[in-house]
């Protein structure tokens, strides 16, 4: 099947922003079950994303960094996340720092802020997905966001996640890819990272009974 | 020299999997001193080849040292050794007095080994990818030794570290990514273009624009690591909370890795753009995060947080060196790293001794520390004197070498602007540039008022009651007996080989 | 057959096609509903019987009342139906085409909104002030997203009025500009027009609770041929906006000529897509719960944030 390079990049387009989309979402939603699901739907139009480009340009080591996505970031890290939640026993996020209008408009700022940053980069770019790489760093800036407007310690692993994903997309979208190896350690990393964020959870419910990090004020000047 | 480098990567390996599998004490703190023995034995062997023969890689492209990663190591080894010394009386005081579980000993180490070799692998790496993926490692690695004491504070400690730690270092990841962007131009497609051996030569083909943007990602992302202020919050809670071994490592040798990334990407930048943008932003943080740390020095009442306030002051003082550049300012920065790490360590093995006779961090409830723990009051001592770099000290000769080259050339300075242009800030100048200095010498005495006014109180005086008098002599003075001397004889005397590799550093510093 | 005449005769025919076609919707979205409470429901007609009903029934005025009150349910009838002749339904030109543009559209609208909220206000009931109030709230935060979103459309059709945005659209015969902004502004004016229509997520519709009712409050007072004529004017409003969704973001079937056989599939195209758009909307409205008061601000937000990456993918990916 031939696809025409001009439908192609807005199949990757669109692809990227729906990721986007998500991002609001969750920026929106204050369930926090509600946010793990749509992280793992984000990560699933990581994954498509990702296809796209691998079908479109034929590099097939975006197939496995796809894969891997794929059983990592829409399987076992969500599940881990419910996991925590059930324990935890609580449901939703009732005072943010942010609330939820401002911080969407805040978010569009940040969307603007991102095309505004990489304008003068966006034409080395491959044809195909030069658009994304502003998205991605949109993405990363919206996750970045999410982290401090929120108190609750799941929420801001999502906010972690979710820029994770923003780089993933720009790794893929920018340079179709990095190599292996770093692809690999990356994937490694961030398991390992959402795990142990897991495993604090926990803890942190134990020692304070409580996951608000409103209430990790015992260290101050 | 394969055989090294395999030495160098699979010894902390494994006694880290070694160290799960055992729970006797003694055997774990005897396989700790051999792999960190046999470390530096490579890391000696290594930094003679490259003396003598200059850079090589190995390992297919993989490894790839210089005259600054070997630097770098060197710290790794002298302040991991002095730790694997100290560890030996720490940790089982720590066990027998119940604060750390006998059967999690063994988990310890086992983090402790996997935090070295992810430093060791973040030195060695050729690829800057392969860099941030062990630097993100190290994170991991440390989160759970941070929090190892399990209280409350510990907990909320490590927690942040973990979050702060990981979003920084996600940002440097899209630098990564930028400047993987800018070099398929040039290199093409291949799993090499990131190795910094194929980047540096192609270097000045590589877009200024991406790369300028990679280099502020970089620099924020491995900032945080590093402490630079406004991405410090996390330091001193960590420092605080960590175990003093750990909190040395951190403050020794961690922050150390996470410059040489900084540098590292430096040179990639300072061939394609200039290096007084990368100078520029390296002093600008290098000055906010000291004059930062010189104002809250003063209020400290806990000695660890003393002790954080004053890392965060000092590797703000290196970035300035190495902001200001020129072969005064690279040396003199990369001879503060290697004297901080000494001092600082030294000055946390102290203060884990004085935690471990007064059970407090608070400052004003340790007294009399010259009578209760003669030893540790006179390492005290010597830290503090070093930290706030007194003459016989060797970062006395440091930080005078990184202030004459900021009187004699000024802050670079060369900003981004969105028109594609360069903006130059009249930064040069002779006016700020005194004032600049005036600045630096104010800041250097606000601090060293505060941390020396907080140590004599500490040293001096009659201990409280029901503080035991008297210290036994344990191998855990060892390591500071010998830091001692390093930094009293490299102010004098700077061996030859180090002062071959730190000439040899500055000259990849500055290459252009 | 001169112009004057053919657009007479066209206007004629959209007036007849709109004020039958939305009674049928109001009646369709009922049923959609009943069938999925698992209950048998009124007829899909019901609504054209309750219309004659209060038609003929008497109406009842407070005394209290000024010329607004009986004023606005003609206002508001005329300005709805008349926004209604600038959305193009079954054929691609709209009858009022030289006279306005989406822009008008959006502030005809806003006059009958605008009429009704002082209406509300004008018996002096304590539920009417109320429900003036709420409606004000939400009127004033559907206006950006819902200007964002006409403007995201326009833009990437490169005109204001309506009949030249479908008719490119319909002729290009596929998606034909980057999908992504125009798939925001979609979502954007959906929620918009849940919204301004006053269906589940912001309103309910069926309800006369005090606490949560919002357009129902502002009627609560009307009687006899004003209570039919602001039904009607509302099952309009909603004949509108699906009309303008359904044509904007899918025209394709509709007719571009004045053939006859390409209006008759024009016409046919045009019932199946609205009364699926209805369907969904009573789908919809089994789903999801009534959002409290002061979470339709969220809802809106996004609404709003999602027509403003519209234009903003619009420049973006243009360059």
């Amino acid at each position: 099947m031939q696809i025409s390079p001009h439908t192609g990049s807005q199949l990757v387009d669109l692809c990227s922003a729906l990721l986007l989309l998500t991002c609001f979402a969750i920026v929106a939603q204050r369930r926090l079950s509600a946010c793990v699901d749509l992280f793992a739907l984000q990560s699933a139009f990581l994954v498509l994303t990702a296809a796209v480009v691998a079908f479109l340009t034929g590099n097939h080591h975006i197939y496995i960094a796809a894969a891997l996505t794929g059983v990592i970031k829409v399987v076992i890290i969500p599940r881990v996340l419910k996991k925590v939640i059930e324990r935890l026993n609580v449901k939703r996020e009732l005072v943010m720092n942010v609330n939820v209008p401002a911080g969407l408009l805040i978010c569009g700022a940040l969307v603007m802020l991102a095309f505004f940053i990489t304008q003068p980069i966006i034409p080395l770019g491959f044809l195909l997905t030069r658009d994304s790489l502003a998205i991605a760093l949109a993405i990363v800036l919206i996750g970045f966001f999410t982290m401090i407007a929120r108190q609750k310690a799941v929420t801001q692993l999502v906010g972690f996640l979710v820029m994770e994903n923003g780089l993933f997309l720009g790794a893929t979208a920018a340079t179709y890819g990095m190599p292996l190896i770093v692809e690999l350690g990356v994937f490694f990393d961030v398991l390992i990272a959402a795990l142990i964020a897991g495993i604090y959870t926990n803890r942190l419910q134990d020692a304070f009974d409580n996951v608000d990090t409103n209430h990790l004020t015992v260290l101050k000047e | 020299m394969i055989i090294e480098v395999l030495v160098l990567l699979i010894s902390p390996l494994l006694a880290g999997g070694l160290s799960l599998l055992i729970h006797r004490s003694s055997l774990l703190h005897a396989i700790n001193l051999t792999s960190m023995s046999l470390l530096v034995g490579a890391e000696i062997m290594i930094t003679r080849t490259v003396l003598k023969d200059g850079p090589f890689t190995a390992l297919g492209q993989l490894v790839y040292l210089d005259a600054l990663s070997v630097f770098i190591l060197f710290i790794i080894g002298a302040v991991g050794l002095a730790c694997s010394f100290y560890m030996r009386s720490y940790m089982d005081d720590q066990v027998a007095r119940g604060v750390i579980a006998p059967t999690r000993l063994n988990l310890f180490f086992f983090l402790f080994h996997m935090f070295l070799l992810a430093m060791v692998i973040a030195t060695v790496a050729n690829s800057v990818g392969v860099q941030w993926v062990a630097i993100e490692a190290t994170t991991l690695a440390t989160t759970f030794l941070i929090a190892f004491w399990r209280r409350r504070e510990s907990l909320e400690a490590g927690w942040k570290y973990l979050i702060l730690c990981s979003v920084g270092i996600s940002l440097a990841l899209f630098g990564v990514v930028l400047t993987y962007y800018s070099s398929l131009h040039v290199l093409g497609d291949v799993s090499e273009a990131l190795n910094v051996t194929q980047l540096l030569p192609v270097a000045d083909q590589l877009n200024p624009h991406v790369l300028k943007l990679a280099f502020i990602f970089i620099l924020v992302g491995y900032g945080t690591k590093v402490g630079l202020v406004p991405m410090h919050s996390w330091l001193p809670e960590a420092y605080t909370e960590a175990p003093a071994p750990v909190a040395a490592m951190l403050a020794g040798v961690l922050e150390i890795v996470a410059v040489y990334a900084i540098l590292r990407m430096k040179m990639i930048v300072d061939h394609a753009v200039s290096p007084a943008f990368t100078g520029g932003l390296l002093a600008l943080l290098g000055f906010a995060s000291f004059v930062t740390a010189a104002f809250f020095i003063l209020i400290q009442h806990n000695y660890k947080r003393l002790f954080a306030y004053s890392s965060i002051e000092h590797m703000g003082i290196a970035m300035i060196g190495f902001g200001v550049g020129g072969p005064l300012g690279a040396f003199g920065g990369l001879f503060h790293l290697l004297n901080h790490a000494f001092a600082k360590s030294m000055a946390f093995f102290a203060a884990g001794n004085i935690h471990r006779r007064f059970h407090t961090v608070e400052i004003g409830q340790v007294q009399g520390l010259a009578i209760a723990q003669p030893w540790t009051a006179m390492a005290l001592m010597i830290a503090g004197l070093a930290l706030s770099a007194l003459p016989p000290f060797a970062s006395f000769v440091s930080e005078v070498q990184i202030v004459t080259a900021l009187a004699a050339q000024g802050i670079p300075g060369q900003w981004l602007s969105n028109s594609g242009g360069m903006v130059t800030v009249a930064f040069s100048n002779r006016f700020t540039s005194l004032s600049l200095t005036g600045l630096f010498l104010l800041c250097s005495v606000l601090a060293f008022s505060g941390l020396l006014y907080r140590i004599t109180n500490m040293v001096w005086g009659t201990p409280p009651e029901g503080i035991v008098r008297g210290e036994a002599w344990t191998l855990g003075h060892l390591p500071i007996i010998v830091l001692a001397a390093a930094l009293v004889g490299f102010g004098f005397f700077l061996p030859q080989p180090i002062r071959q590799l730190l000439e040899e550093a500055t000259r990849i510093i500055l290459v252009h | 057959m001169s112009p004057i005449i053919q657009s007479l005769l066209l206007v004629t025919a959209q007036v007849i096609v709109l004020l039958t076609v939305s009674p049928f919707l109001v009646g369709l979205i009922r049923k959609v509903k009943a069938r999925f409470q698992c209950r048998q429901g009124a007829s899909v007609f019901q609504p054209y019987a309750d219309i004659a009903k209060l038609f003929r029934k008497q109406p009842v005025i407070s005394t209290t009342t000024s010329w607004i009150f009986p004023a606005t349910p003609y206002i508001l009838f005329a300005s709805t139906l008349s926004a209604g002749l600038l959305v193009p339904t079954f054929i691609s030109q709209t009858p009022l085409n030289f006279s306005g543009n989406i822009i008008a559209l959006v502030y005809l609208l806003a006059l009958g909104t605008f009429f009704l909220i002082l209406a509300g206000l004008d018996a002096g009931s304590a539920f009417g002030g109320m429900g003036s109030s709420r409606e004000a709230i939400v009127a004033s935060l559907t206006e950006p997203a819902m200007i964002l979103s006409i403007f995201a459309i326009a833009l990437t059709a490169g005109s204001t009025n309506l009949s030249t945005i479908v008719h490119k659209t319909a002729l290009l015969e596929g998606i034909a500009t980057d999908p992504s902004p125009h798939l925001m502004a979609l979502a954007a004016l959906f929620i918009v027009a849940l919204a301004e229509t006053g269906r589940v997520p912001v309103d309910n519709p069926a309800t006369h609770l005090e606490l949560t009712m919002i357009h129902e409050a502002m009627v609560l007072e009307y009687s006899g041929r004003y209570l039919a004529l602001i039904e009607w004017a509302a099952g309009l409003k909603l004949a509108v906006f699906l009309s303008l969704i359904a044509n904007v973001f899918a025209p394709w079937g509709i007719a571009t000529t004045l053939a006859p056989t390409a209006m008759g599939i024009g016409l046919l195209v045009y019932a199946v897509k609205i009364a699926g758009l209805a369907v969904l909307i009573g789908v919809l409205e089994c789903m999801f719960a009534k959002l409290r008061l002061f979470r339709v601000t969220d809802l809106l937000g996004v609404a709003f944030i999602l027509a403003l990456l519209g234009l903003l993918f619009f420049y973006i990916l243009r360059s």
